[in-house]
């Protein structure tokens, strides 16, 4: 017999919700995670006292309690975990910046609409109409890639306004470059637009603590520090894996969180492993500012989303960043947030990456330090044509890279919305392997966790 | 078992799957899912719970029998005689 029915690779917001849920009904579950902290892209670290989160800007999908079918209400059904008990702090409103117009939206939908009708007066209508259409749309339906952008220009008939719309969907959440299929273009339509940012009470660390507690309850099993080496196969299944201490421990099914190039490198599955690899990655920058002066039309603003070119350039840089676009995120600003008075104040920008640029500097800390304060020294001058002077005494600054995220996530390429083929099925050659996460397509913490779930019922539980 | 016995275990099931399910107007021979604005989800935790309290085995053909509190309690019963 085998060590358990259920082994899952990685301890991440996908691997913790499945494990939720293959616990949940009896079956012996082991999380195997390589670092020595849970979450995955969207975990955290401690850096001169402060706790910062990696990867979280705001949740998206905020649903009020009473909306059942809402994704984040019917994930915690299914996690068993309390909605009601579960406090959220709605965004305070955010604004997508082009040289030629910008645009404010919030948890309010029709806001978004008032502001399109005040700035595109002849496209309102045709917005209106397509929001419906993409509410109706089922993403999660197995059909071919079908082009956003075309479904856009067909719709709407308005590049700018296109343009506008694809920043904050593209930015959080696409791993193509240019464009983005119609069913993620849905996705994040409904998580962006149609439901809006919310914050947990407390930090991402609060929210995983109390998965793993959920999974404690259930009797799931949890190592941290047991990176695997190896997928072990024979006769055409799964047997088990074999850690990177030589340790094998076998299993039923295996289901790997870690994406298609990393599940195929463990496995030995023959895939053409660039063709899974994304090409879009980020550096990011964070700074704790003593005060912070914005001018008065950036204040009280949640996420920013800014490009300084008239068009936007959804791709991989040729430079090591692109400071010409990108997100600009203060964390502290959600509803019912109290800060202290002499609390300082969070800013985070993200701009897209180079990884090879990258990679080839860190052959050198010297370089690969010189570089990073270089980028640094462009995102802000960038930022600063929106926000001002802001980073005018700041106490703290540090900055991830393609890299770091690479090193803490093993996500190749330090691509953080994974592939740019995704396997909505979560299917591979072996009848019990099975993959989710990023690489299956769903997005976000939200989405993570509900692709988990989703795995584990369709493939695991039945 | 008896069946006011089942009739409980059900709806407690259904507590433990959404914390805001209200059973004050439930007509037990309407379907379920309707009235308690259930989705497929959910009723399939339903269907979970029972096998891992009971080690029922339902089998999906079954799904049908379940549609009203009657009829669940209707086919459980002789499946939960003896415990």
């Amino acid at each position: 017999m085998a060590d358990y029915q259920l082994i899952i690779i990685g301890g991440g917001l996908s691997g913790l919700a499945a494990g939720i849920r293959s616990a949940r009904f009896g079956q012996k579950t082991l999380i195997v995670e390589g670092h020595s902290l849970p979450g995955g892209l969207n975990s955290y670290y401690y850096r001169q006292g402060y706790l910062l989160e990696t990867g979280l800007h705001a949740m998206t999908n905020f649903a009020a309690q009473g909306s059942k079918h809402a994704p984040l209400n019917r994930l915690f059904r299914q996690l068993k975990l309390s909605r009601k008990k579960f406090i959220t702090h709605e965004q305070l409103g955010s604004e997508v910046i082009f040289p030629q117009a910008s645009l404010q939206f919030s948890n309010d939908f029709d806001f978004l609409c008032e502001e399109i009708a005040r700035h595109f007066p002849a496209s309102i209508d045709r917005f209106r109409a397509m929001a419906k259409e993409i509410d109706a749309y089922d993403p999660f339906a197995e059909v071919p890639w079908q082009s956003a952008r075309n479904f856009l220009r067909d719709r709407l008939a308005e590049p700018l306004l296109e343009d506008m719309l694809l920043l904050p969907l593209m930015v959080y959440g696409n791993a193509e470059e240019h464009d983005m299929d119609l069913g993620q273009f849905a996705i994040m339509f409904r998580a962006l637009f149609l439901e809006g940012f919310f914050r947990p009470q407390g930090t991402i660390k609060d929210l995983i603590d109390m998965l793993l507690e959920q999974y404690a309850q259930f009797k799931g099993e949890l190592r941290f520090r047991a990176p695997v080496a190896a997928i072990m196969n024979k006769d055409g299944k799964v047997q088990g894996v074999r850690l990177e201490n030589g340790e094998e421990i076998t299993a039923d099914a295996v289901l790997s969180t870690v994406g298609i190039p990393g599940t195929a490198q463990l496995s030995g599955w023959p895939l053409d492993i660039d063709e899974y690899i994304g090409r879009m990655t980020f550096m990011e920058s964070i700074s704790m500012l003593p005060k912070l002066h914005l001018p008065a039309e950036r204040a009280g603003r949640t996420i920013l989303f800014y490009s300084l070119k008239d068009e936007l350039r959804y791709h991989r840089p040729a430079e090591p960043i692109d400071p010409s676009w990108g997100v600009i995120c203060f964390p502290d600003n959600f509803q019912g947030l109290e800060r202290q008075n002499d609390a300082p104040t969070q800013v985070r920008v993200t701009n897209a990456a180079n990884y090879d640029l990258w990679q080839q500097a860190a052959a050198d800390r010297e370089q690969y330090r010189h570089l990073k304060e270089a980028c640094g020294r462009q995102s802000v001058a960038a930022v600063s044509k929106i926000l001002g002077n802001y980073t005018q005494g700041a106490i703290f600054q540090d900055s991830f890279t393609p890299m770091t995220i690479e090193r803490f996530t093993e996500k190749c390429g330090g691509a953080v919305y994974g592939s740019p083929i995704k396997i909505k099925s979560g299917r591979t050659p072996w009848s019990n392997l099975f993959i989710a996460g990023t690489d299956q397509g769903y997005l976000g913490i939200v989405g993570s966790m509900l692709s988990g779930v989703t795995i584990v019922n369709q493939h695991l539980l039945t | 078992m008896t069946r006011d016995e089942i009739k409980d275990i059900i709806l407690e099931i259904i507590e433990d799957i959404d914390e805001d399910a209200d059973f004050d107007d439930l007509d037990a021979d309407q379907p379920l899912r309707d009235q308690l604005d259930l989705d497929s989800m959910d009723f399939l935790d339903i269907v979970m719970e029972l096998r891992k309290r009971y080690k029922l085995q339902i089998p999906e053909e079954d799904y049908p029998e379940l549609a009203t509190l009657t009829s669940c309690v209707n086919y459980l019963e002789p499946k939960l005689k003896d415990i």
